[in-house]
């Protein structure tokens, strides 16, 4: 029996909100080419935003000038990370319901949109927001 | 390279007006709402309409910035009204909750009488 290597698809944008839309557009691109539902895609796109948007936004580190956005695409599932040399976020510390909604709740609607969450944050490696949607019938 | 966006603005009486949002509210672009809104209100707008019939997208950085403009307009005895919600937009706000902090209206029409009333 031989395996086959999931096929990998790696975005690296720069940190900076106006190139959000770019990881946006390639998430549905991606969504779309797996047979994905519109709606489905369109979680997809929102997750992903929501992932690249705390990236820019709560993520303050002098070595962190880009985000990596990793699609790979397994029989089964869709992963998604969001990857960046920051240092992560504390939700508790962010601002509260006035111009800035606190990053935690960009979490909440990831959380909702995708089937299964992970969020890491390592001084060393980074902060990454791992996140899973299943391929009905894949 | 920034989200489409287009801000429209009018005035449907003495302190009643009308923002428009057509296109993508995200990170990139949530500022010019908010300074859109800002204006409206510093000229004396109580009652804001934003009407969300071409809005085709929004994330929470959108949402923070409609409550943003809710809670200042408030301090001035005002109030926020959303109008004609696509499905796309109206996802994030029934995730978040924040569904139950605006009066919300099926058509910009319905919207605009009542904040005239």
């Amino acid at each position: 029996m031989t395996t086959t290597a999931p096929d990998c698809i790696e975005l690296r944008i720069p940190r900076r909100a106006e190139f959000v839309r770019v990881a946006r557009m390639a998430a549905c691109a991606i969504a779309a080419q797996l047979g994905f539902t519109y709606d489905l895609m369109k979680d997809i796109e929102l997750a992903i935003g929501e992932a690249c948007a705390n990236a820019v936004e709560h993520v303050s580190h002098p070595s962190s000038d880009d985000i990596l956005v990793r699609f790979t695409v397994e029989p089964t599932q869709l992963v998604v990370e969001v990857i960046d040399r920051g240092q992560g976020f504390d939700p508790a510390q962010q601002e509260g319901l006035d111009w800035a909604l606190p990053g935690g709740l960009g979490l909440v609607v990831i959380d909702k949109v995708m089937d299964d969450l992970h969020v890491s944050c390592d001084p060393e490696t980074g902060t990454c927001v791992r996140m899973i949607k299943y391929r009905t019938g894949g | 390279m920034s989200a489409q966006l287009k801000i429209v603005s009018r005035m449907e009486g003495a302190d009643v007006a009308v923002l428009a949002l057509a296109g993508e509210v995200d990170v990139a672009n949530a500022t010019q709402v908010r300074e859109a809104g800002l204006k409206l209100i510093s000229d004396g707008v109580k009652r804001l309409v934003i009407d969300l019939s071409e809005t085709e997208y929004m994330d929470t950085s959108g949402l923070g910035t409609l409550v943003g403009l809710q809670k200042r307009i408030k301090e001035s005895g005002g109030e926020i009204l959303l109008a004609a919600l696509q499905p796309r937009v109206m996802r994030p706000f029934e995730i978040t909750g924040l569904t139950s902090v605006f009066k919300l209206y099926d058509d910009v029409g319905s919207a605009v009488k009542e904040a005239r009333s």
